[in-house]
């Protein structure tokens, strides 16, 4: 096959001029193109077009991860080396690498075959070799340690932006309906979840499917909760233990994102209790397992009836309480009725009968002596003028037939009379009557 | 198991601090007994009735 190209353009490539800085090439005279087209393009035509072509900005300054082989550690100082890529079978892929003493300068370590790096650089063609290869400006650890860094600054710029703080962090609702699990659909961790909320409260579960590790596994994990956070009132993020290189994409910021955006509060269980990811800060509670995220979110229900049973009491005891209280009135109240004032008027009128009762016996009693005494005397009086008192004074009364004699008139000769004397009686006969004699 | 769950032991403490109050009447509190007494019934069925359901949302959505 026959290239053919405008001569314009051939002139415009810079030929390798950073390839030789150590070794400059000899000055290459930029051949005249034939317009003819039957005309071939030299090796070196055909060479300055791929490296035209590959110097495009998808190749150059990049970032690159790999491991090493094939390190050489040149006298000179370069550095000349591969970087691959293990994969199943098909997938593994390798590129060359150099890297110039003034670069390689730089390096903070030494690096060695099957060390996994991180480069930076620009895709480039060695024309002698007739080879691209990447030119390497810079190179770092990769692997845990280079990506321990890049979590270390997603957790400062993640954190510059608020995702973390404690006053976002929302309470989770005390009685879920349905409870959002963002987890892969096969395993431990959905299967220890369901068991624990079956055991304590079964409410519904919505399982949002997603892959916890791998490539894209953060985009997927921040879709799924996404998809799932509409559904529910409360969502479980939750994969299982393993390395920190499985559980990194829960460092992602795409995943602490979605954590963050979510409506309603999340709940993280992410590894084992001592590996805390960024999404467990960005989560609104951290659960130390799967299980323990389940029990956060749904009440147990034995708790429950507990705390039922308590109430019923309260509310039985209250309403016994306040007929307790009632009769309590009741009896205040009785003993109202009768107040002292009450009992003490009732005393005074008491007392003022009694008084009255006392003035009138007593009233009474001086009285009946005073009459006594007046009685006493009018009988001694009465007693001096009695007939009896005129006969002890020597009189006595002559009565003719029970019939006091008061004349001698009444009286003849024979008459048999009786003589009354105050201290006796005689009978006697009359002799003669004589009168007085002016009558 | 719902928000009304909660509502109504909500409904129950107060029914009880009704209850307890002084200034809450014999009769009134004799009325609140009753209410409160069915809000248990009621939040007793809940709890029995809670059932487990799994449902699993699409991928592709």
């Amino acid at each position: 096959m026959i290239i053919l190209i405008d001569k314009r353009f051939v002139h415009n490539i810079s030929f390798m001029d950073w390839f030789y800085r150590t070794e400059p090439p000899e000055a290459q005279e930029p051949k005249e193109l034939s317009v003819l087209p039957d005309i071939p393009l030299t090796v070196g035509e055909v060479s300055g077009i791929i490296e035209r072509l590959l110097d495009d900005r998808q190749l150059q300054e990049i970032r690159v991860q790999g491991e090493v082989t094939n390190y050489k550690h040149h006298a000179r100082g370069h550095r000349y080396f591969s970087l691959s890529e293990k994969g199943g079978g098909s997938m593994a892929a390798v590129i060359k690498c150099v890297m110039w003493r003034s670069d390689a300068e730089r390096l903070s370590f030494e690096p060695e075959d099957g060390l996994e790096v991180i480069i930076t650089g620009s895709v480039r063609v060695y024309p002698p070799h007739g080879a691209y290869q990447i030119q390497v400006k810079e190179m770092t650890r990769g692997g845990a340690g280079e990506k321990y860094l890049l979590v270390e600054r997603w957790r400062k710029e993640l954190a510059a932006e608020g995702w973390f703080a404690i006053e976002r962090k929302r309470p989770l609702p005390s009685f879920p309906t349905r409870v959002g699990v963002v987890t892969s659909e096969t395993g431990a961790v959905i299967h220890d979840i369901r068991t624990v909320i079956a055991r304590r409260y079964p409410v519904e579960i919505v399982i949002s499917p997603t892959a916890v590790q791998g490539e894209d596994a953060h985009r997927e994990i921040a879709r799924a909760i996404e998809r799932v956070a509409g559904h529910v009132d409360v969502v479980i993020v939750a994969r299982g233990g393993g390395s920190f290189e499985d559980l990194f994409p829960f460092n992602h910021p795409d995943v602490v994102r979605a954590i963050a955006a979510c409506p309603v509060p999340v709940v993280s269980a992410i590894g084992h209790e001592v590996d805390v990811t960024l999404a467990d800060l960005a989560a609104d509670m951290r659960a130390p397992t799967p299980s323990a995220a389940a029990e956060l979110v749904v009440p147990d229900r034995k708790d429950l009836r507990l705390a039922l049973r308590d109430l019923r009491c309260q509310l039985g005891g209250a309403l016994l309480s306040r007929v307790s209280r009632a009769q309590d009135d009741i009896a205040a109240l009785r003993d109202r009725l009768r107040p002292q004032r009450f009992c003490r008027k009732i005393g005074e009128k008491r007392q003022a009968t009694v008084d009255l009762s006392d003035r009138l016996e007593r009233s009474f009693s001086t009285r009946i002596e005073r009459d006594r005494l007046m009685l006493a005397e009018m009988k001694t009086a009465l007693e001096g003028r009695s007939p009896r008192a005129v006969l002890a004074r020597g009189y006595c009364v002559v009565e003719k037939d029970g019939i006091v004699v008061k004349s001698v008139d009444a009286l003849r000769e024979d008459d048999r009379l009786n003589l009354r004397f105050y201290d006796g009686r005689s009978r006697v006969v009359v002799e003669r009557v004589d009168h007085d004699g002016n009558l | 198991m719902t928000e009304t769950y909660e509502e109504k032991i909500e409904q129950l403490r107060l029914i009880i601090a009704k209850i307890e109050d002084g200034g809450t009447s014999l009769d009134e509190s004799m009325k609140l007994y009753e209410q409160g007494a069915a809000l248990v019934k009621q939040c007793e069925t809940l709890l029995a009735g809670a059932e487990e359901k799994i449902t699993t949302l699409s991928r592709d959505v």
